[in-house]
């Protein structure tokens, strides 16, 4: 496509009424006002159980919850293996390598089962540091780091707080309940 | 004589009784009117054993947190005026209440009773001093603070406090003109009358500019949106930026205590203060005739009424303002007080005085 | 060389080149910059021509030769590059991962191994196999101190049985079976125990053979590497120091994780010693010595480095002008710099100091014919260049020291990276008793010992790989040694603690890197005549003198 120049006037003239904004900034508070008016009478309304629309779209998080997309990448946990209660991971430090925020903390060492070779002896994720990209679910060979926990409440009163022990990450584990039902976003997005 | 005293000891206590729980709710009702206007619900979550009451547990809330916070006080030279700056504010804005007159005279076991605590000659000058000395909380505030924001913060603060006290002023010229008089109980009583028997002549319909004028300087004066630039809490970097725990509540709940200030002064001066339309001593009198009489004491009760409504509906169109409009840069503030609030304010005033003048009113 | 070898004609991907007649085309394409790959050669070995990934066309020739194996004769037309060559390497890297295991997650060898490289280089097909890999015998079992073998992930290239063989020549590996059975075992009843076994690690192209040491400690793509070289022997092998410092939680904190030989014709070849390879331990050992201690009012504490060498500087000089010697026992450890500012400072601000040297130290003197020297230290020779050894009639040795001691006749004593106390066996017994006599003494090293726990002052040395510097090994070959990371703690490089301590005896010595410390030394020292710090490069060069 060629370049053209579209001359585009930066400054439009205005008329006086334009420029003192009166016009304006009453249909501003027209707005709220009529925001004001309609959202009270619905709380009144609902208050009286009387069916209405609701007064305001907000959300009650803890009590209630949006439900995530299944897509949504919630805490870490390490999956165990099926037979036995082992962890997945065998400390390849895939995930450490590829995560951006290097916040990733690996020590391996020596399996006792020589076909295994290699797990973690330290797997530590400082969540305070983790931007949720999900890289090192992406990279894992062995599906062992997954982010669909379905936990999102990971605050903590102190910096070592966040970070989260092999044992943790361990015990953590998938949670359907948070999940919206996926029927219903393909209803909403496709 | 003691008698007297106990009463208008009595009064002053009520007033600021109510001045003060008015304002504490004032912010309980910022939160909650901005939530409706924003398709929100707005503070709810304290709660008292269960009992959430729409959120009004969160005026008790703020108070223990602003107690209960750690109070940080930089290294000054001025310990003691960085100490009581906040209170100057508080102070003289708590002050200026003095001479509102919330209610007309009632006559009660042979003795007068005005819900306002003092009737002075001066009464709007009393208002306007009182209201131009609670800038010098924010210029010592910013001062004592030692710190360059802080003080050029109050700096910005105090020149903007003082241009649009120059306007307000003479915004409150012009009906000043009309009413020739400054006591402000006799302000309310002139705006009794009908013209052609059914327009109450307020000064609202007397002085609409003048009446506009007022409004905004006030709101420019008590640093509302659009004009918060001395607070700017966030962006700007305030006066206050060095206050904290119930020194910063202070000056923030001054700043509440003046925005009723505000509206009380344009009540009076504009609204017809305690004036119910068509309501006269005795009762309602529609073209002349009395249609509906009343006690002493309801009608009383009514005004004192009308004014507390009126006062509460100017109220809400400065939050509706505040929760609607951006805010105004430095300069534009600067040059909209001078050079369009001032002048506009001086030709009411000329076109006031010219009509009186003629009418000779 | 007597003879000019004679050259020939030979077009490589259609360009002319003369190479001299008798390399090999993989050798020939090598030195005018094209690379093919290759698995079983290897330059320092016999050549086998085992795994065929060499594979080349040359014109007139029907089938495709080796490259390894063949050599360039005249007007020889060589296509290295071609679709024909490429489908073979392709089909051939096929080959050897029909039955190679998909384990590079847990592989150590993972990010620098052979078959990853020309995968990604060469190969890039998707698997057709269908059929279940052949499982090999055991997985990732020990088969010497040193080295882990893992017979699936083996291509059997045979170069660490060939290495075996030929280097060493102690042939502990051989190839056992045939066919898709054929593995890389050690002989029954042996052990790869050899002086330099961990050489077959760097040999191996693939992960079948592993360091034990470096076993699941980090991953290679986290360690940076400098070039320098080895000082745990008088050869001065050329290294590489692979070390980690962005990853501190690996490998319990340690910095260094590993060391590799680095290919030099006049010194090493491609091989280091097992000894050399894996005996750094002590750099980030916990008995590092990583503040000045101070021994003023009783037991050493710490003290920082202003007191530490004022005290010492203020003892020395007293002691100095008592009745008495002040003496220093020197070290062939410290490198060509140190040495040389401290002849500089003894001379300047400690006149009359005796100057004793020993190359005794705590290593086994082995020694054979490749390359270990019975001189286990870096540096001798740079010493005895400075006349800082007995070759110089002046210069004491530590058994004439440790009589004048016991007589009571020192007043003060400097020991430099020295442990006579610790190892009577070798500089004899009653040192510790003699050091009681001894009013003041100073410790410079880098590890703590039962010597620097009498002194009264303690100097902390950075050790090998915390410093830049020179050393002269055996023949003479002054070589780079490089800074690879900071010294731990307070700790300074031998030759900036010494110009400190100049100046803390009221000299004035102002030197900025190790190199300008070199310069001054080629200057002023007729052995390193002619020499300058910049010009060393990453080979050495070998002194005049
Ligand atoms: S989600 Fe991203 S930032 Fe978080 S641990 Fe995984 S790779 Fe690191
Ligand atoms: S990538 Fe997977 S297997 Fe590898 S260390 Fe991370 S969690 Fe463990
Ligand atoms: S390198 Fe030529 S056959 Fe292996």
């Amino acid at each position: 496509m060629a370049i053209t120049v579209k001359k585009i006037d930066a400054s439009p003239k205005m008329n006086l009424l334009e420029r003192t904004y009166l016009r304006e900034i009453l249909r501003g508070l027209w707005i709220t006002n009529r925001h004001f008016v309609v959202n009270l009478t619905r709380h009144i309304l609902n208050l009286f159980r009387i069916k209405a629309k609701p007064g305001a779209v907000t959300i009650q998080y803890p009590e209630q919850h949006r439900g995530y997309h299944k897509r949504l990448r919630t805490a870490h946990y390490l999956a165990h293996r099926e037979n036995d209660d082992g962890p997945r991971c065998v400390g390849c430090m895939m995930c450490e390598t590829i995560c951006p925020a290097k916040c990733i903390y690996i020590v391996p060492t020596e399996h006792p089962d020589p076909n295994v070779e290699k797990q973690a002896v330290k797997f530590t994720i400082d969540m305070g540091r983790c931007v949720y990209c999900g890289f090192c679910v992406e990279a894992c060979p062995e599906d062992a780091i997954r982010m669909d926990s379905g936990r999102l409440d990971i605050c903590s009163y102190s910096r070592e707080g966040m970070l989260w022990d092999m044992d943790r990450l361990l015990a953590n584990h998938h949670d359907p309940a948070p999940y919206k039902d996926e029927e219903k976003w393909l209803d909403e997005e496709f | 004589m003691w008698i007297e005293l106990l009463t208008k000891v009595l009064i002053a206590g009520a007033v600021l009784t109510g001045i003060l729980s008015f304002g504490g709710v004032l912010t309980w009702v910022e939160r909650k009117q901005s939530a409706l206007m924003q398709d929100r619900i707005g503070a709810n979550r304290a709660s008292i054993l269960g009992f959430r009451l729409l959120g009004l547990f969160h005026i008790m809330t703020d108070g223990i947190k602003m107690f209960a916070k750690e109070e940080f006080i930089p290294r000054t030279d001025h310990r003691v005026l960085f100490l009581l700056a906040p209170f100057i504010a508080w102070l003289f804005s708590l002050a200026a209440f003095a001479v509102i007159p919330f209610s007309p005279e009632l006559t009660v076991a042979g003795y007068q009773v005005t819900l306002q605590v003092a009737n002075p000659e001066i009464g709007l000058l009393v208002a306007f001093a009182m209201m131009g000395m609670a800038i010098y909380g924010v210029v010592l505030g910013g001062w004592a603070s030692n710190n360059n924001y802080a003080l050029l913060g109050s700096m910005r603060a105090t020149a903007q406090m003082i241009s649009y006290e120059v306007a307000l002023a003479a915004a409150a010229v012009g009906p000043l003109l009309i009413y020739r008089t400054l006591n402000m109980q006799e302000i309310v009583i002139r705006q009794g009358q009908l013209y052609n028997g059914w327009l109450p002549l307020w000064g609202i319909v007397l002085q609409p500019l003048a009446f506009l004028l007022f409004l905004v300087a006030g709101a420019a004066e008590t640093k509302r949106v659009p004009f918060d630039l001395p607070e700017g809490e966030s962006e700007i970097i305030g006066f206050n930026l060095e206050y904290s725990s119930m020194r910063f509540g202070a000056f923030m709940f001054t700043d509440f205590i003046e925005k009723i200030l505000v509206a009380c002064l344009t009540t009076t001066i504009f609204l017809g203060g305690w004036q119910v339309p068509w309501l006269a001593d005795d009762g309602f009198r529609l073209g002349g005739a009395l249609a509906l009489e009343l006690g002493p004491m309801v009608v009383w009760l009514l005004r004192l009424a009308a004014f507390g409504i009126k006062v509460c509906a100017l109220i809400y169109v400065l939050m509706l303002v505040r929760w609607t409009l951006p805010r105004f840069r430095y300069d534009q503030l600067m040059s909209f007080g001078w050079k369009f609030l001032l002048p506009l304010a001086f030709l009411n005033i000329i076109v006031t005085a010219a009509v009186v003048l003629v009418l000779n009113l | 060389m007597s003879e000019e070898r004679k050259m020939v004609k030979v077009t490589i991907d259609g360009n002319q080149y003369e190479v001299p007649a008798g390399t090999t085309i993989l050798e020939a394409a090598k030195s005018v910059g094209i690379e093919i790959p290759h698995y079983c050669y290897h330059p320092g070995l016999s050549i086998a021509g085992a795994c065929r990934m060499c594979l080349i066309e040359v014109e007139k020739v029907p089938k495709l030769q080796i490259a390894c194996y063949m050599t360039v004769g005249d007007e020889m037309v060589i296509y290295t590059t071609n679709e024909r060559v490429k489908r073979a390497r392709k089909a051939m890297l096929e080959f050897h991962l029909v039955n190679h295991p998909l384990d590079c997650p847990v592989c150590d060898q993972a990010g620098e191994c052979g078959l990853q490289n020309y995968y990604m280089l060469h190969g890039l097909y998707i698997s057709r196999v269908r059929e279940n890999k052949v499982k090999k015998g055991k997985k990732a079992t020990q088969i010497g101190p040193h080295v882990m073998l893992d017979q699936e992930r083996c291509i059997l290239c045979s170069r660490c049985v060939r290495f075996c063989n030929e280097i060493p020549k102690t042939s502990e590996l051989g190839m056992f079976n045939r066919g898709d059975r054929e593995v890389v075992d050690i002989f029954p009843g042996r052990e790869l125990n050899n002086p330099y076994s961990a050489n077959v690690i760097n040999l191996c192209p693939v992960g079948a053979l592993l360091s034990k040491e470096f076993r699941f400690k980090t991953r290679v793509w986290y360690l940076e590497t400098v070039k320098s070289v080895c000082m745990r022997c008088s050869r001065a092998c050329n290294i590489l120091i692979d070390y980690n410092i962005r990853r501190p939680w690996k490998n319990d904190g340690r910095r260094l994780s590993r060391l590799r030989p680095r290919y030099n014709a006049q010194v090493n070849d491609w091989w280091i010693c097992d000894e050399g390879r894996f005996g750094f331990d002590f750099v980030d050992a916990a008995d590092r010595l990583t503040v000045p201690l101070s021994a003023a009012g009783g037991a050493q504490a710490h003290s920082g480095w202003e007191a530490a060498l004022e005290t010492a500087a203020a003892r020395l000089r007293q002691a100095a002008s008592e009745i008495g010697d002040v003496a220093v026992l020197v070290s062939p450890r410290l490198a060509n710099e140190a040495l040389y500012l401290l002849k500089r400072v003894l001379a300047e601000q400690l006149p009359g100091t005796s100057v004793a040297f020993s190359s005794l130290n705590e290593h086994e003197p082995t020694q054979d014919d490749i390359l270990r020297k019975a001189d286990k230290n870096p540096n001798t020779t740079g010493a005895e260049f400075l006349s800082l050894t007995t070759a110089n009639a002046e210069v004491k040795d530590h058994a004439y020291l440790l009589q004048t001691a016991k007589k009571g006749n020192l007043s003060a004593l400097i020991v430099i990276a020295h442990n006579p106390v610790g190892l009577p066996e070798l500089y004899g017994r009653g040192w510790s008793e003699a050091l009681d006599k001894v009013p003041f003494k100073v410790f410079i090293g880098t590890n703590e010992n039962e010597t620097s726990r009498k002194a009264d002052v303690v100097l902390p040395l950075a050790a090998f790989a915390e410093y830049d510097g020179t050393v002269t090994n055996f023949a003479g070959r002054v070589q780079l040694l490089r800074r690879a990371f900071d010294p731990l703690g307070e700790a300074l490089a031998g030759w900036e603690l010494l110009r400190r301590l100049g100046n803390a005896l009221g000299g004035e010595y102002d030197f900025g890197s190790a190199g300008e410390v070199f310069d001054e030394l080629a200057q002023k020292e007729d052995k390193f005549a002619g020499l300058s710090y910049g010009d060393i490069g990453e080979l050495g060069v070998k002194v005049n003198g």
